[in-house]
């Protein structure tokens, strides 16, 4: 059987997308909170006059809120969304039941998370241009959003399928999403910690999602490396989704 | 009307053509057939070398107590498990091979309502209709002739989370029909429903199956598979302890039941007359209204082949 994995891809997606339409304000409202607040305390609180690696704090650090911001909203709406589908609702099962290759059944699954985390930056970007002079939205900076809210859906796509209860899903999110949260250069220059903390924090994919996102944003030199790192975080968590719903009862 | 409550008694059962009488030439000539299918989940082995054959056209029950392995049989013949061993082919198609194929050919009904209950009732039918790449001009008029079948026109833009168990049950069929499946799994279909939804659904599924769908059911309700099913096996943990008609299954016990009432509890006796069932209770002795004689049951059969105590019955102990 042959499959159009662009078309299927999207049919598995249309149902989030009519839920996702339907509650766009309050999806929107969700999302936008958490990083509101970190613009509010970190950018107005704690760093206003500031300045980092040359520009002013409140423009390095709306890139870094925005990379949070595809994270937060990105992963968990895809993660829970798959886990409750599995364990609670067995809905995922009907999307199993269809004839669309599972490559589909991955990147369908992650649209939601990417269209959630797209919506949820474009707000923020159109806030950043408004609060920060130095703040220059292009196409580069599309493209550094999408890869990284692609990136962060597929890693709520394979916590979705590995986690078999909530605590689980909130072990992850209290144990790797949220470290990552305040220690990859989201909310401050990482250059200036010590080598053994970059290390750490570069095997970690928002700290290459706020880098490229940083510097689209800010028209610094573009990280290449972190590029092909978080291309590289997005295909492992794409293999490692598609092996499990290809090789092990889920 | 359908009728119920005794052996060999269903619609259209004597017209059914079982295994042994299909000669479709074309086509394969059973819509499912499993070998040595066994499934364990950690230490305990919930299917146990499984054969089966259900031929095209063909309603077929498979009924036993909870836990004995009916939805992980459905499970597997479905595509959504890979079992630990054995083979699976659906409409000639191999399992391990061919899952797309199958999944475009069958539909299911899942035990527990498994629709998406954040959208309608219409979004979900047109998503199983999108998911099962039904033509685009195509869907509009199949979605029409489905609602109408199963009565959904009031509750089309209702979200799912929104209705009773009964309409949820009817969405469930609803979408598992959209892309018109060969073969139909229907997993408990009825339990939970009220008297009048699970005989309006005994009729839709009649229907689907006279007009060549074949239909696996798996039940817990006893007359349901009297009343639908040309042909039945009983499940006990986890093997088949029985394989045949209603009606031979009852005749296999012995056609009359004798229930004998006393303080130790019920005895029941099989046998092939009425003048037997008659003499014997007679000896019994006892006041009249202690003895009763009726037709036997699949109930009767069911509960002697997988025990009257749950954990009783043959099939060894599930290990």
């Amino acid at each position: 059987m042959k499959h159009n994995i662009a078309l299927e891809s999207w049919n598995v997606a249309w149902s989030d997308m009519c839920y996702l339409r339907r509650n766009l304000p309050t999806v929107v409202l969700s999302s936008l909170v958490t990083p509101l607040l970190y613009l509010v305390a970190f950018g107005y609180g704690m760093g206003e006059g500031q300045s980092v690696a040359g520009v002013p704090y409140i423009a390095y650090l709306i890139p870094g809120i925005i990379a949070l911001s595809t994270l937060s909203s990105s992963f968990s709406s895809v993660g829970n969304k798959i886990l409750v589908q599995r364990k609670f609702y067995s809905s995922f099962d009907e999307l199993r039941l269809c004839p669309v290759s599972t490559a589909s059944l991955v990147l369908g699954k992650s649209l939601l998370g990417m269209a959630r985390g797209a919506i949820c930056s474009i707000i923020l970007i159109v806030l950043g241009s408004i609060v920060a002079p130095d703040f220059h939205p292009g196409p580069a900076l599309a493209a550094a959003l999408l890869l990284s809210c692609l990136t962060f859906s597929l890693l709520g796509v394979l916590a979705g399928l590995l986690a078999d209860s909530m605590s689980k899903m909130n072990l992850f999110t209290s144990t790797v999403i949220i470290p990552m949260t305040f220690l990859c250069g989201t909310v401050f220059d990482i250059s200036r910690m010590p080598d053994w903390f970059q290390y750490a924090v570069n095997a970690l994919p928002l700290t290459h999602s706020s880098s490229i996102i940083r510097a689209t944003a800010l028209d610094w030199a573009f990280p290449w490396g972190s590029a092909a790192a978080l291309g590289g975080f997005a295909l492992v968590f794409f293999v490692l989704s598609y092996y499990i719903l290809r090789c092990r009862n889920v | 009307m359908l009728s119920t409550g005794v052996c060999g008694s269903g619609k259209g059962r004597a017209e059914r053509r079982l295994p042994d009488q299909r000669t479709d030439s074309g086509y394969p000539e059973y819509a499912i057939e499993a070998e040595g299918l066994s499934m364990s989940f950690g230490d305990v082995k919930a299917v146990d070398g499984i054969d089966l054959k259900v031929a095209r056209g063909e309603l077929f029950g498979l009924l036993g107590p909870n836990g004995a392995g009916k939805t992980t049989t459905i499970r597997m013949l479905t595509t959504l498990l890979h079992p630990d061993s054995g083979r699976i082919k659906v409409e000639g198609m191999d399992a391990s091979s061919q899952v797309y194929g199958i999944r475009g050919r069958i539909g299911v009904v899942q035990q527990h309502i498994s629709l998406d209950k954040d959208i309608s009732v219409r979004e979900n039918l047109m998503h199983h209709a999108k998911l099962h790449k039904v033509p685009r001009p195509e869907r509009a008029p199949r979605m029409d002739g489905i609602i109408s079948l199963l009565g959904l026109e009031p509750y089309l833009g209702k979200l799912v989370s929104d209705l009773s168990g009964g309409w949820k049950k009817r969405t469930a069929i609803a979408c598992s029909l959209i892309h018109a499946p060969s073969v139909l799994f229907l997993d408990e279909p009825t339990t939970g429903l009220d008297t009048q939804s699970r005989h309006l659904l005994w009729d839709i599924i009649q229907d689907l199956n006279r007009e060549g769908t074949t239909i696996i059911l798996t039940t817990h309700y006893m007359e349901e598979a009297e009343a639908l099913c040309d042909r039945v096996a009983l499940i006990s943990r986890g093997r088949i302890v029985a394989d045949d008609t209603p009606r031979n299954l009852c005749a296999g016990l012995g056609n009359i039941a004798v229930i004998h009432a006393s303080a130790a509890g019920r005895d029941y006796r099989f046998f092939d007359t009425r003048t037997e069932a008659k003499a014997f209770a007679d000896t019994l002795g006892a006041e009249e209204d202690s003895v009763s004689i009726r037709k036997t049951r699949l109930e009767d059969v069911f509960l002697e082949m997988t025990g009257r105590m749950a954990g009783t019955g043959p099939g060894g102990p599930a290990e």
